[in-house]
């Protein structure tokens, strides 16, 4: 009996304290003062980086076609929403989504660009060192999420749980993905085990890490898996969950850091390979400057058509070129004949992964063995 | 023509020098500096024979020896010292605890020593699963351990059995597989003994860790590494089987549309210590809580084959144990260990989980 007052006294108390805040960027939400003396819920800061989640739609039943100007979340919305969160975590928003889109733009999630990462990351840096924080979840369009979510895993230097999330459905959408979703990436961050495991991401119930975590599917909503691998853990409604934990290098064991990059990452494009794929390709992206090139290679990451004599040409002009595979499954492996092609075996990466990692190991080295230790241990 | 012969001979001469350097000399510097690993056989398709080289499915025409299954790998001894301990010859379906613990026994023998790196078992694959998991809960050490098989016999074509056998002695020689505990190797994939399960009856990729994946790959330039397993295994486990000679009986029973309730109460009747439900049935309701009366265990498990049996306060108020992600066989070993601690449920849980 009195727990339960307890509990209805408490939902009040936040929902008031949730009303009187105004939208700005950063909201500071107050401690629901009935908790039990001594319980201290962990800090979370939730911030949107927009995406399906933050999208609206005319009515519930357009689930394919949502966003653009006048249709966003605010985060204060989501937290509105969502009153079970104070059971979980005190948590605080931040807004660093893009401008709103001009009229009659639609779209959410491929806009992303190294601005907004290089903002985000030096963000997520700060509150490495905030001792007020103990843990931060990150929404994101789930097209490029996983690029998002691997360059915070390569240049942040952070222990505390970061947790990337995002919806299948708009925010208004009929059986809508969001909320469950952003309640689990929640307390994901809100669990200890979640710190010291690198950039996570949490859809669906299932834990995924950055490095591995890919989309897979164009609309259902369990689009995201572990591409090779598996899941790390579950956010399950008795629990959250770790079965393993991700052993290449990541977020404070990594070299690279957000602090010390240049303004602006070399250039690395990516090219697919297939029947009879051009040179000439591989010879533009030459021409126009690039430091890099990613090959998606066929079969076990090979180049075809014409691109292998291209690509001679291009590492002839100090362009240095990693071999992914087109498969999503299984290793470019370190062979003679790729090493003495002196081509850098992109490891089990998908390409627009590999060209990250390319692009920060440009920034210490063009040395092939060099970066090619770089692609065996990240 | 002169230069020719002259160029004939120095490559020959250089040939020579070669093959002293690649083979002769090394070998011998070479094999003392090359790593322990401990090779133990229990049988299995990996250690079978079939009348003639299509016989993929029907091979009990005589047993691989071990010493058949290493002179058939002049490979090995470019990887490892390997050792051979014969354990049985057995398909898996005939492995029982005598046989476990006397396999154990000799692994924790021979990890103890300081020269020895790893070890690696020769297992049917029907129940490899349920030797990987015990073992993971009763070796007591950090060093790796590999259990292989395969799913097409010694002598079949396209035989998956030296390769696989090739690359465990590869992961057991791994300073990287050190602390991830028991590690399941077939098809160049790398499973912890936790999460993996056989999840087909006869293609080489049968074993799959279902949603956990694998923790790493055996390829052809290196061992990869992805994931470490989380779960308490080997040496950081509570159970010790040193001094046993004998483990609890648990048996499992299926849930099915209308199962019937006899074949718990002839389990209980025949004193059975635990019970690991697949799934459950209306009648077992009342079938458990006359078994629990009589102090059996009851855990549930789930016969869909990945997902937690999620723990509640309605089961835990039952006295009923969930099962977490352990299939029912994997789960059926974990409650033998555990009831050789306790029968106090809130502790079998924490047991459950934890491993």
């Amino acid at each position: 009996m009195n727990a339960i007052l307890g509990r209805c006294l408490k939902s009040a108390l936040v929902a008031v304290s949730l009303s009187g805040i105004a939208s700005s960027t950063v909201v500071a939400q107050e401690i629901p003062s009935v908790l039990p003396p001594g319980v201290k819920l962990p800090r979370i800061v939730l911030m949107s980086m927009g995406g399906t989640i933050a999208s609206k739609a005319t009515d519930r039943m357009n689930i394919n076609n949502y966003g653009g100007r006048g249709l966003r979340v605010d985060p204060q919305e989501w937290v509105d929403a969502l009153p079970e969160l104070a059971q979980v975590a005190r948590v605080t928003t931040e807004d660093m989504r893009p401008p709103e889109p001009p009229e009659g733009a639609t779209g959410t999630g491929g806009g992303t660009t190294f601005e907004q990462l290089y903002t985000v990351a030096r963000r997520l840096q700060e509150i490495a060192k905030d001792p007020n924080i103990d843990g931060v979840v990150v929404t994101h369009g789930t097209n490029t999420l996983a690029e998002t979510a691997w360059f915070m895993d390569l240049v942040v230097d952070i222990k505390k749980p970061v947790v990337f999330v995002g919806s299948q459905r708009p925010w208004t959408g009929i059986s809508g993905d969001g909320p469950l979703n952003l309640y689990n990436a929640i307390r994901v961050a809100a669990t200890p085990a979640a710190a010291g495991k690198g950039v996570l991401h949490t859809m669906n119930q299932n834990i995924n890490p950055a490095r591995d975590l890919m989309k897979t599917s164009a609309y259902r909503v369990e689009t995201f898996k572990s591409n090779d691998l598996g899941t790390i853990g579950v956010a399950d409604p008795d629990a959250v969950v770790f079965h393993t934990e991700p052993t290449r290098r990541h977020t404070y064991k990594s070299e690279f850091n957000i602090a010390l990059l240049p303004p602006k990452l070399p250039e690395v494009e990516v090219l697919y390979a297939y029947t009879e794929s051009p040179g000439y390709l591989v010879d533009a992206l030459v021409e126009h400057g690039v430091k890099g090139i990613v090959i998606d290679g066929t079969g076990a990451g090979s180049p075809a058509g014409g691109q292998s004599e291209a690509i001679k040409r291009a590492q002839e002009k100090g362009v240095v070129v990693v071999a992914t595979a087109r498969t999503r499954g299984g290793r470019v492996q370190d062979t003679p004949r790729r090493s003495e092609a002196k081509i850098v075996p992109g490891d089990n990466l998908q390409p627009e992964k590999a060209r990250m990692l390319l692009q920060l190991a440009l920034t210490k080295t063009k040395d092939v063995k060099e970066i090619t230790r770089i692609f065996n241990e990240y | 023509m002169q230069r020719t012969q002259r160029r004939g001979i120095r490559n020959g001469v250089i040939g020579l020098l070669a093959a002293l350097a690649t083979f002769a000399l090394p070998i011998a510097a070479f094999a003392e500096s090359l790593p322990k690993v401990m090779l133990f056989t229990t049988g299995g398709t990996i250690q079978s024979k079939g009348a003639h080289r299509l016989k993929l499915a029907e091979y009990s025409d005589g047993k691989v020896t071990p010493k058949e299954l290493t002179d058939d790998l002049p490979e090995l001894k470019k990887i490892a010292q390997v050792e051979v301990r014969e354990i049985s010859n057995i398909g898996s379906g005939g492995m029982n605890t005598e046989l476990l613990l006397k396999l154990v026994k000799g692994i924790n023998e021979s990890l103890a020593k300081s020269d020895v790196k790893g070890a690696v078992v020769t297992h049917g694959t029907g129940t490899l699963e349920e030797t990987a998991y015990f073992l993971h809960l009763t070796v007591k050490s950090d060093k790796p351990v590999v259990v292989v098989g395969a799913m097409r016999p010694w002598t079949a074509i396209s035989r998956d059995g030296p390769l696989n056998l090739v690359n465990a002695v590869r992961v057991a020689s791994t300073p990287e597989a050190m602390n991830k505990g028991v590690m399941v190797l077939l098809n160049d994939t790398i499973h912890s003994a936790r999460f993996v399960t056989k999840g087909n009856t006869t293609r080489v990729e049968t074993f799959v860790s279902r949603e956990v994946g694998p923790l790493g790959f055996a390829d052809s330039d290196r061992i990869a590494f992805y994931r470490s397993p989380l779960t308490v295994h080997t040496a950081k486990s509570e159970f010790d089987v040193s001094k046993l000679t004998s483990l609890p009986q648990v048996d499992i029973v299926y849930g099915y549309q209308e199962a019937s309730r006899a074949p718990v109460d002839a389990l209980v009747e025949g004193g059975v210590k635990g019970i690991v439900f697949a799934d459950s049935s209306p009648e077992y309701g009342k079938a458990i809580q006359a078994a629990q009366a009589k102090g059996v265990v009851i855990v549930q498990g789930d016969r869909k084959g990945s997902g937690r049996v999620l723990t509640s306060e309605r089961t835990a108020g039952r006295g009923v144990i969930s099962a977490d992600s352990l299939n029912p066989q994997k789960a059926r070993v974990l409650l033998r260990l555990a009831l050789t601690k306790t029968t106090d449920a809130r502790e079998l849980q924490r047991i459950f989980n934890t491993y």
